[in-house]
């Protein structure tokens, strides 16, 4: 090493993460439209904190802050309702960035998804306010860009997934085009769709984990609803519903968490994902599953790719003898 | 399936996922943090502890209803539990000696660990407390042992994926491999209320 050395810029810059972001932004805009203009707040103060977060270690380190913790940031504050308190989503993703990616010495290193982390710390420690406090979305023009929050006398926990489970009926274009309570971005599902799309099309987006999680999910589903399960929802309404199609591709996706080695692993770990979102919504006190069903696939990830190898290794040698 | 096996099998998957041993009760640490530096060694402990954790379940249950309770030395089951473990354990280990020295061999070091492990003892009083049948206690024992052995399959996996990362110095270890495991008992909050045992 020369003392000559050019100064690092301060954040280092990463072409999969800026197309990322690129496929965040219209759901940014989206958010925006739908909840008012408080959701930028919220994106200012988890930007903020995320990176403060990173930038702390990272100085330890002696390494630059990736661009990576921005797309975590985006995601997680996406993941929120839009009457969350600030200081709820500050804690969420100081834990997320801090305890799921920089003790692991930073970006690449980790093993659950920071955002996916931080969004399960605060869905368990904040229950009431992360599952009970939504808002029905602005409509018309110009819809939430006059506003700053949406009437939140209509606060109510009746979100398209609770709904379902109580039998009620819910328009699948309502929640194609966003027209439900919900997460900031989980809503309208056509966006997350063709900005999911671009994703796989450029390859940043693994297509085997999205066609596995989906087709998972699609298959345990059929089999809840033909068995008429009490409160089961046929398999299209349910993947447009909830942030089903949000965690999937954006977070399932996020190729250092996921099963990483094999196209075999990929597709394992997308239907693993599939199953456990379909047991999880059926079954379990949480109406919203993706966030768990994510930790658990990224918790057998490692298993499951060292398995993976080692059968591989183990054919090579039979094929030797 | 008739209600006198429903409960015994909700028990079983229960004591696996949602009621697991170490992710939920945080029981049976020690050996899980100190063993799951490879894969192959987890392998070998998670298997002996399934199978004492069922075998000792089983005979700390008829321990447990036709010796102490008829003497009413209810009282004296924390140290009747232990010695039963330890004395099963002890006979495993000779038994396995006299039979198959490979399986010795590589099992060898875990035996002696396990009397010390506490989930065995956890599993035991569990079943004491809640008033469990001999079939229950048995399915019991039996769950908890192959969830402990999930988890600690999955944490070797983990770490194994560990070697190549950067962790800070002072969090080498014990301290990376508890947040961690935090992180896996966050994850299996997520089958709560999937099963229910009392």
């Amino acid at each position: 090493m020369t003392l000559q050395q050019k100064k690092k810029s301060l954040i280092q810059m990463q072409k999969p993460m800026k197309q990322m972001l690129l496929a965040l932004s219209p759901l940014v805009l989206a958010s925006i439209y739908f909840f008012g203009w408080r959701t930028l707040l919220i994106f200012g103060v988890v930007n903020i904190v995320g990176f403060l977060a990173e930038y702390l270690f990272a100085r330890m380190y002696g390494k630059q802050v990736s661009l990576a913790v921005f797309v975590t940031n985006f995601i997680f504050a996406l993941s929120l309702p839009p009457t969350i308190p600030l200081y709820i989503a500050a804690v969420g993703i100081a834990f997320g960035v801090i305890f799921g990616k920089m003790v692991f010495g930073g970006f690449g290193k980790n093993i659950f998804n920071p955002a996916i982390s931080g969004r399960a710390f605060i869905y368990i420690s904040f229950g009431y306010d992360l599952t009970s406090r939504f808002v029905p979305p602005v409509r018309g023009f110009p819809g939430g860009f006059s506003l700053w929050l949406p009437n939140v006398d209509a606060v109510t926990k009746a979100t398209p997934l609770v709904a379902l489970k109580n039998g009620e009926v819910m328009s699948r274009l309502d929640l194609l085009f966003g027209n439900t309570a919900g997460s900031m971005g989980e809503t309208f599902a056509l966006l997350i769709i063709i900005a999911g799309l671009y994703l796989v099309i450029k390859k940043t987006a693994n297509w085997r984990i999205i066609t596995g999680s989906l087709g998972g999910y699609a298959v345990l589903q059929i089999l809840f609803w033909l068995l008429g399960v009490s409160g089961a929802c046929d398999p299209v309404t349910g993947m447009l519903a909830g942030s089903l199609l949000f965690g999937v591709f954006f977070c399932a996706t996020d190729p250092v968490s996921a099963s990483q080695t094999t196209n075999s692993g990929r597709w394992i770990y997308g239907i693993f994902i599939g199953f456990m979102i379909a047991l999880i919504r059926q079954f379990s006190i949480w109406p919203e599953a993706v966030t768990f069903a994510i930790l658990l696939a990224n918790m057998f990830a490692p298993l499951l790719d060292y398995l993976l190898k080692e059968q591989k290794k183990r054919k090579k040698e039979r094929a030797k003898v | 399936m008739s209600t006198t096996l429903a409960v015994p099998v909700t028990i079983f998957f229960a004591s696996i996922f949602t009621n697991n041993i170490l992710l939920a009760n945080y029981l049976g640490m020690c050996s899980f943090l100190s063993v799951s530096r490879e894969i192959k060694t987890s392998v070998g402990l998670g298997i002996a502890v399934t199978f004492v954790m069922a075998t000792t379940s089983l005979l700390n249950w008829l321990v447990y209803h036709y010796i102490l309770i008829p003497l009413n030395l209810d009282y004296l089951r924390f140290i009747v539990f232990i010695m039963v473990i330890a004395a099963f354990v002890q006979i495993v280990e000779m038994i396995i000696e006299r039979v198959s020295e490979g399986l010795y061999a590589s099992l060898g070091i875990f035996l002696p660990l396990i009397t010390v492990n506490c989930a065995i003892l956890g599993v035991s009083l569990f079943m004491v407390i809640r008033d469990y049948d001999l079939l229950s206690s048995f399915l019991f024992g039996f769950g908890s042992g192959l969830g402990w052995f999930l988890a600690i399959m999955a944490m070797a996996g983990i770490r194994q994926k560990l070697k190549r990362a950067q962790i800070p110095r002072g969090l080498e270890g014990a301290g990376i491999t508890l947040i961690i495991t935090g992180m896996m008992a966050l994850a299996f909050m997520g089958f709560a209320g999937i099963l229910n045992i009392t």
